[in-house]
């Protein structure tokens, strides 16, 4: 037989058909129905984000691999999978040029400046929108998709406001794109079941945010509450599909349900604690890097060194092979439950003073902005009005604004000396500004008043400043007018504070809802 | 007994292209030659010099050592050289070739059956030794020493290893239905230098008429049964069977004796039945040529020393519009490629594949980074964890690689290798890697000296 001579290679010499473009192929795929209710749900600019994020992703990879002389790497479909991610986190209304930058910052910075795919230390699409967090945070968490609510679901959970589990459940109420969770739960599931994904992250992930919501919520064991919130601000999609990224969490099993469980803790964390809607994001970006760390302690040992098989091997006899859950998940589950006990503890004791103090607040505030009046009353036209509101953004012009009370305050022998609304914006820059706004019965204001005023010290925060609000006292208008740069010397016009014009344009706002609620509702039912 | 080991794989099995083909002797026409080495340990010596004339059965090379084995001429004819020639390995070893006359004319007559009563151990352990067996599954161990443990009282399990794990070998398979009462025999015999252990005959559950064959050969026996598993790669790996049916996991440095454990597969075992019964030697064995570009695949029985292209060319050549782009010795997960068809059958060749496809060219092409998928870890069969050893293998981090990652305890069974979607070359990084640490091992073991 006259042969060349043939290929030699080592074995084994058939292959999976499995390669790495396959599993990002599927993970993609996973994730179209949820792209497609996103862009059902908030219209086609959303599939413009969509669309945006993923060419810049493939375009910058194929440009980096370009310059930097590398082998293309773009059919791996990995930078479609990071475009696709990124698209959904985002809020369907941020203008083009985000979605872009983000790709851009995910691909070139995260991804393939530390070595491209399988080296990146953050997950690049949860890092590329961390940094449009910070970098464009006005722009990033404004989800105005309806017109009505405004505020996401998360938003409103987190100030105490009713949300609508099913309508979350099914991603028809705000929020980022991706977030049908129905949708990314069967896609998640899906890549569970054909054992893309790794079981024990996004279970942990899960069962640790839940525990911890369950434990410090204050709610007690209450479903309803715990679902919103699981439904709510990404944690379904952190779960299955960032905390998943196969580069950035633990090699060995145990390994990866601590760094679930870490995720979960820290994500509910800094839902309950924090400030911020999206802070789930950071929890999963903050726990990659400990991944290594993880790595380095918790690397499991080979059937034959493990403490069993050397039991059976000094012939002790052994219990049947039964699962058991790893000693350091236990551990931190005490430790957890612990501290939470501890802490819900402290809650109890000090929630009644917190309440209290919350009321002296508002008092003391009526009192400043109606110093003739000795007790405040509400009418039960007002009440009722009030109750019909229930929670609901005030009116259309004001932004979203909340009327929380309104009083009429009486003087010494019962005669009305003034009425009183106590409003609350959203608006604000860093979370809501809440103030009092005390008006004569001739509708003439008497002053005005923060009780909740959590602004940048020195911009913002000069909102609080008499000098600001000064301005208001004496205005006989039904609505105010903002001025910016000491232009108007109108009655109507405020001067707005330079370098706050976003706190200044909410306060006034805030002031105008008062005295359209003390002229439309208070004045009309007496 | 569980139902099998942890991890493994579940590559395309393609024993339907051979197991049809009930096994037929071959008959070698040309020149055939033998090397010195087919077996774990050291070379045998040459004990017939060129013209020398010889005859089928007779001792051409002795056991060198106790961890050696005699190599046995399987044809008649006379000495041509003692020469290097090229080996399976693609390299250069010390061979006899005998020119073969065609008469295969036998060295006594093998077909005289004693009794097994009438022999005490040592006459097994003897001419166990004598026929020069090792073992057939792969690895080439010389069968003697694995019979001769250090405290025989201690061997609980006989595994007759029918499991053939490896894709598109099913010589093993043909074996187990044509010739069960002789391995069940050879079983027995194993069993009597072992009076506490039980004997196990594994199969996996793609073979049901093998499995059939040998639970009716095992009727009435009481100390020994047939086990069936789930088909499952590498099932038929030592380490596996014994984790499967012991429920024992041991270390790299442990071997199966040490765990109560002996394993040989069951071309091994029939030829004890044929050593120790007719004093027959081992000078064929069962073979399977196969794979998408041979044209007729078949089962053989062919005699060691046959060239590789005499057999393909027997089964028809190259299949006709089809290039062969590899040729295996062995199966495609744990067999070696060919440089060339010009070299002989050793003992331990338990198939030919010819591939019309080169798996490992594909990957080649489909390689990316590692994805840190962890799909490697999941079927390691011994629990170790692929993509870290790789990792510590490509920075030269030894210590790590050997102290921490346990990798000296991998196999090659090229589980890794098979499942790893980013494509690396996992075991050849491995097998390279023990090799280096065992050359520092030896080096540093010198220089104390």
């Amino acid at each position: 037989m006259s042969q060349g001579m043939l290929n030699i290679s080592s074995g084994p010499h058939v292959r999976d058909r499995w390669t790495t473009q396959f599993i990002m192929s599927v993970v993609a795929l996973s994730l179209v129905p949820t792209a497609i209710v996103g862009v059902v749900v908030n219209g086609m600019h959303a599939l413009f984000v969509i669309l945006a994020s993923v060419i810049t992703c493939v375009v910058s990879e194929w440009m980096f691999n370009k310059i930097a002389h590398k082998k293309n790497t773009i059919s791996d479909c990995s930078a479609v999978v990071t475009g696709l991610m990124l698209g959904l986190t985002l809020s369907p209304t941020v203008p083009l040029y985000i979605p872009i930058i983000g790709a851009i910052f995910a691909i070139v910075v995260v991804k393939c400046c530390f070595g491209g795919i399988g080296r990146n230390f953050l997950n690049p699409a949860l890092a590329a929108r961390c940094f449009l967090l910070i970098s464009f945070g006005r722009v990033m968490t404004s989800y105005a998709a309806d017109a009505a609510t405004g505020a996401t679901p998360v938003a409103n959970l987190l100030a105490g406001r009713a949300v609508n589990v099913t309508r979350m459940f099914f991603g028809l109420d705000g929020g980022v794109i991706g977030s049908s969770i129905i949708a990314i739960a069967i896609g998640g599931l899906l890549l569970w079941a054909m054992d893309i994904i790794h079981g024990e992250i996004w279970f942990s992930v899960l069962a640790g945010f839940s525990a911890f919501i369950l434990l410090f919520g204050g709610q007690g064991f209450n479903l309803q509450f715990l679902l919103a919130h699981l439904c709510g601000g990404g944690v379904v999609l952190g779960a299955f599909y960032m905390a998943t990224d196969y580069t950035t969490s633990p090699v060995s099993r145990k390994g990866q349900m601590i760094y679930g469980l870490l995720i979960g803790v820290l994500g509910g964390v800094f839902r309950l604690f924090g400030s911020s809607a999206d802070s789930f994001s950071y929890s999963i970006i903050i726990i990659n890097l400990l991944t290594p760390l993880i790595d380095m302690y918790i690397i499991p040992k080979p059937f034959a060194y493990r403490k069993e098989a050397i039991a059976i091997r000094n012939g002790e006899t052994v219990k049947k092979r039964s699962f058991s859950i790893p000693r350091p998940v236990t551990a931190l589950t005490v430790i957890a439950l612990l501290a939470g006990l501890s802490l819900s503890g402290v809650y109890t004791m000090t929630k009644d003073t917190i309440e209290e103090q919350k009321g002296a607040a508002n008092t003391a505030s009526y009192q400043m902005v109606c110093p003739d009046a000795e007790s405040f009353t509400v009418p039960d036209a007002v009440k009722s009005s009030l109750e019909e509101l229930a929670g609901q953004v005030y009116g259309s012009d004001f932004g979203r604004v909340y009327i929380n009370e309104a009083v009429v305050g009486k003087d010494g022998s019962g005669n009305t000396a003034g009425y009183v609304v106590s409003v609350t914006s959203a608006e604000g820059n860093d979370g809501n500004i809440t103030l009092s706004v005390g008006i004569d019965p001739d509708g003439s204001i008497i002053g005005i008043a923060f009780t909740e005023l959590n602004e940048t010290p020195g911009m913002g925060m000069r909102c609080g400043d008499p000098e600001f609000t000064d301005q208001f006292v004496g205005k006989n208008v039904k609505k105010l007018k903002l001025v910016k740069g000491g232009g108007g010397n109108t009655d109507d016009s405020i001067d707005g504070i330079s370098g706050a014009t976003i706190t200044s344009d909410a306060t006034v706002d805030a002031v105008n809802a008062g005295l359209d609620f003390f002229w439309n509702v208070m004045k009309k039912g007496e | 007994m569980r139902d099998t080991f942890m991890g493994g794989v579940h590559p395309l099995e393609k024993k339907e292209l051979s197991r049809s083909f009930p096994l037929q002797a071959f008959v070698p026409k040309g020149d055939m030659i033998f090397p010195l080495s087919m077996h774990i340990g050291k070379p045998a010596k040459a004990v017939v010099k060129k013209n020398d004339p010889v005859l089928a059965g007779q001792v051409i090379a002795e056991a060198d050592g106790f961890v050696s084995a005699n190599i046995i001429c399987s044809c008649s004819g006379k000495v041509k050289a003692v020469e290097k020639r090229r080996t399976l390995a693609g390299t250069l070893q010390m061979c006899i070739v005998v020119e073969n006359d065609g008469q295969f004319t036998e060295a006594a007559d093998y077909s005289v059956r004693e009794e097994l009563a009438a022999l005490s151990n040592q006459d097994i352990l003897d001419r166990v030794k004598n026929a020069g067996i090792v073992g057939l599954g792969g690895a080439g161990f010389p069968t003697h020493v694995k019979l001769m443990p250090k405290d025989p009282s201690k061997i609980q399990f006989i595994i007759a290893n029918g499991a053939e794990c490896e894709p598109y070998l099913t010589c093993n398979d043909r074996l187990m239905r044509s010739n069960s009462r002789e391995i069940v025999e050879g079983l027995e015999i194993m069993l009597r230098l072992f009076p506490s252990a039980r004997g196990v005959i594994a199969i996996e559950d793609n073979k049901p008429e093998a499995a059939e064959a040998m639970k009716r050969a095992c009727e009435g026996k009481t100390n020994i049964e047939v086990k069936v598993f789930p088909t499952k790669y590498p099932q038929g790996g030592e380490r596996s069977l014994i984790q499967a049916i012991a429920e024992v996991d041991f270390p790299g440095n442990m071997l199966p004796a040490d765990v109560g454990c002996i394993v040989d597969n069951v071309g091994t075992i029939y030829a004890i039945q044929q050593a120790v019964l007719y004093k027959h030697p081992l000078f064929s064995h069962v073979m399977t040529v196969t794979g998408e570009a041979v044209n007729q695949p078949g089962n053989f029985i062919v005699r060691d020393g046959t060239m590789i292209s005499e057999l393909v060319e027997a089964c028809g050549g190259i299949r006709e519009g089809v290039t062969l782009k590899k040729a295996l010795a062995g199966g495609p997960m744990m067999g070696f490629a060919l440089s060339s068809l010009d070299c002989p059958v050793q003992k331990t060749t338990n198939g030919i594949t010819l591939l019309d496809e080169d798996g490992v060219e594909l990957a080649e092409k489909q390689a990316t980074g590692c994805l840190h998928c962890g799909r490697c870890t999941t079927v390691c069969p011994n629990g170790l964890l692929p993509q870290l050893m790789y990792d510590a293998a490509e920075a030269h981090d030894y210590d790590r690689y050997e102290k921490r990652l346990y990798g000296m305890d991998c196999v090659a069974c090229g589980c890794c290798t098979y499942v790893c979607p980013a494509k690396r070359p996992l075991t050849q990084m491995f097998k390279q890697t023990k090799a280096e640490i065992l050359a520092i091992r030896r080096l540093q073991a010198g220089g104390k000296k």
